[in-house]
């Protein structure tokens, strides 16, 4: 079986050992890689017991079947792990270089168990797997550790944490190739907890498609559709992600000033056109991708990739912000230094918020973008208010008494649409598995750019299983993995021959959909596990009971109980957001649940 | 009179990205619009019709789910227009 590596490392830090196990190629087949296999693993590896920052909980790095095989954007891998944000199963993922590199190092993935008593490095290479000390980067910022590790980006890769992750910022990100992320849910908290600053990979084996003929014709297949369509072909690489910000302001959905108002007067000033005009100094793209949606921009002081449209909005419009290279300062900054960037910038948002409101003694207000860098070092470093901004802003919150101020679901900070203007993303965070998120999935598409279809943004019926299918489709792009942009242009169909030209184990786009429904019905289990229940399935006190004030989309709030009845119904869950026997057995997730049962007997 | 709001490449076809276009509705909008202006009627429209992925809007509401093109425009309305575009996430192409 072509593909896979066939093979799972397993690195313990507590002891040092490391061991190469069989991958299950049942498990392969039913949830191909990445987000679906690390799911699978954790869901064995990281029970309820386990505190996220303890030893026991485990850092599953994880390519795909079609990782490293030249298919356009195979360039990506996932983390998963327990979450110190939101207590929920996690899995974030990321381009550039690292995953293809990985790959060729002859793993499917890469399980990291234990603590280490001292700050170490993980090496990966031909000549064998070992634990170094790294006692020397310790303290080092992503772009220092970086370069001191020899990034090389088609020979040798570095994956790392900056500050941020060293001292355990529940917002810290994974960074890979010196600028890429891990970033949501605080995987680089984990990877602090465990002592563990960096691994670097270098790899010499090939993914080689079992059918070769077969896997060019799907290579030059893809490539055209890739080519033909406007999103991919033109609309990405000459704007990059913030070509949307000026659209989301426009149906009054660009959250402003912690989501109190909808629409940003200086939404021009930051948009995806106003980047192209004025700090763009060039495209970039991931390995094997034909589409190039990074930026590298300059401002006056400095240097670096991005920002994308999320950053960009976190770091301003949620800020009331409006100072382009302010923001891609703060992001340049919280990249080096490891931080999440929707995460910081909503939490430094809610800060605001908190300060204008006289509930905050801090000088911390909407539009004082000359504080940005000071609060996001004293985040990464933990230092005065830092320390408790860096449990991000519910934690933040709460510990003031006023927890209805972060706004976010499941203690993940909500992403760059309002959901009161766009009812379909209400009940896309509040069931998004690991919290709230607008890469499980996001109605943007049909709510707005009528991609494939245009739907009503502000009508609820009907929306339930459109979210579901596209959290399908999102876990399953996920599972595979490649960039999610690469659906743009090409349907799953695509997806699924390219899949079986490689593995050589034919797969249909049905079939891919139910690997993505299988993963999320995994997920939800094992969130259920863990004690959340439907009660968590909701959204801020704002989006549900405060009305939109002004501009296109005032007067609504987000009508969240019956879109979640009738998502509930459309999964086969009950009333209570339990899947049913029969949706387990449909699956294959029924005996796993069993054997789980019999286990806690 | 209405004003139209250009975003995306389709800024590259005009001085302004912000115009005073007389029309009673989205139709004749257009059709002043782009009356002077062959490389802008080449991006918008297509045989009298919106090009597929061209969104336009009214008061934040695709005229779409309106009447289309023959959405009433009054003096006081802005139409915007955006060009094919994608970011920020995930879509399904089908």
């Amino acid at each position: 079986m072509e593909g896979w590596s066939g093979k799972i490392l397993e690195v313990n830090l507590s002891t040092g050992g490391t061991e190469t196990h069989a991958l299950d190629t049942d498990m392969a087949r039913l949830f191909l890689g990445g987000r679906g296999l690390g799911a699978r693993l954790l869901w064995d590896l990281v029970g309820p017991e386990v505190e996220p920052l303890s030893p026991g909980n485990v850092l599953i790095f994880a390519a795909g079947p079609l990782t490293a095989s030249g298919s356009q954007t195979s360039n990506r891998f996932s983390v998963s792990t327990k979450s110190p944000l939101t207590g929920t199963i996690l899995d974030a993922n990321s381009g550039g270089w690292w995953g293809m590199q990985f790959k060729r190092t002859g793993h499917d993935a890469l399980i990291v168990r234990g603590r280490a008593e001292r700050p170490v490095m993980i090496a990966i290479t031909p000549e064998g797997v070992s634990i170094q000390d790294a006692a020397h980067l310790w303290g080092k910022t992503v772009s220092e550790t970086t370069r001191l590790l020899g990034q090389n980006n088609n020979k040798r890769n570095v994956l790392c944490i900056g500050p941020a992750g060293e001292n355990l910022s529940r917002m810290a990100a994974i960074m890979n190739d010196g600028t890429r992320s891990l970033a949501r849910g605080g995987p680089g908290a984990v990877m602090g907890s465990k002592n563990l600053k960096a691994i670097v990979v270098v790899g010499d084996q090939k993914n080689q498609a079992e059918d070769r003929e077969r896997f060019q014709f799907m290579l030059y297949e893809t490539g055209k559709l890739i080519k033909a369509s406007p999103l991919t072909s033109q609309a990405l690489p000459e704007f990059g992600t913030s070509v949307v910000m000026n659209v989301v302001n426009e149906i009054g959905a660009l959250p402003t000033r912690n989501f109190r108002q909808s629409q940003f007067e200086g939404a021009e000033a930051i948009s995806g056109e106003r980047m192209t005009d004025t700090i763009l100094v060039r495209k970039q793209a991931c390995w094997a991708c034909p589409i190039a949606c990074t930026r590298v921009t300059k401002t006056e002081r400095a240097e670096g990739e991005g920002p994308e449209y999320e950053s960009t909005w976190a770091l301003g419009a949620q800020c009331g912000i409006d100072d382009l290279e302010a923001i891609a300062e703060a992001n340049y900054l919280c990249n080096d230094l490891g931080l999440d960037t929707i995460s910081t910038g909503s939490t430094i948002g809610c800060a605001m918020e908190m300060a204008e409101r006289g509930l905050l003694d801090s000088d911390l207000r909407f539009g004082r973008a000359d504080l940005l860098l000071g609060t996001i070092r004293s985040i990464a470093y933990r230092e005065d208010l830092g320390d408790q901004l860096a449990e991000g802003s519910y934690r933040f919150a709460e510990a003031y008494g006023v927890p209805e101020l972060s706004m976010s679901a499941k203690k993940l900070e909500m992403p760059a649409y309002d959901p009161r203007g766009m009812q379909g993303q209400g009940l896309l965070y509040a069931t998004s598995n690991r919290g709230a998120c607008h890469m499980r999935g996001n109605m943007l598409g049909p709510e707005v750019l009528a991609l494939p279809r245009l739907i009503d943004r502000l009508a609820t019926q009907g929306k339930a299983g459109i979210v579901a299918v596209h959290q399908n489709t999102a876990a399953v792009v996920d599972s595979l993995v490649l960039c999610k942009f690469t659906n743009l242009a090409v349907a799953e169909e695509f997806f699924a021959r390219t899949l079986t030209a490689v593995t050589g184990v034919p797969f249909t786009g049905d079939d891919l959909q139910q690997v993505g429904e299988r993963v999320w019905n995994l997920e939800r289990l094992y969130n259920l596990r863990e004690g959340f229940t439907r009660a968590d399935d909701t959204l801020p006190d704002r989006m549900l009971k405060e009305p939109i004030k002004e501009g296109p989309s005032a007067g609504f709030t987000v009508q969240l109980e019956p879109m979640l009845e009738e998502y509930y119904q459309f999964r086969g869950w009950d009333s209570q957001g339990v899947p049913r026997p029969a949706k387990l057995k449909q699956l294959s997730l029924d005996e796993l649940v069993l054997q789980a049962e019999g286990a806690g007997r | 009179m209405p004003k139209v709001k250009l975003y995306g490449n389709l800024r590259r076809y005009s001085q302004s990205p912000t115009l005073d276009v007389p029309g009673r509705n989205v139709a004749e909008t257009l059709a002043t619009l782009c009356a002077q202006n062959d490389d802008l009627y080449e991006a918008i429209l297509q045989d009298g019709k919106l090009k597929p992925h061209i969104r336009v809007m009214l008061a934040g509401r695709d005229v779409e789910l309106a009447q289309g093109l023959d959405t009433p425009v009054g003096d006081e309305d802005i139409l915007a227009i955006f060009p094919p575009i994608a970011g920020g996430s995930s879509h399904r192409r089908s």
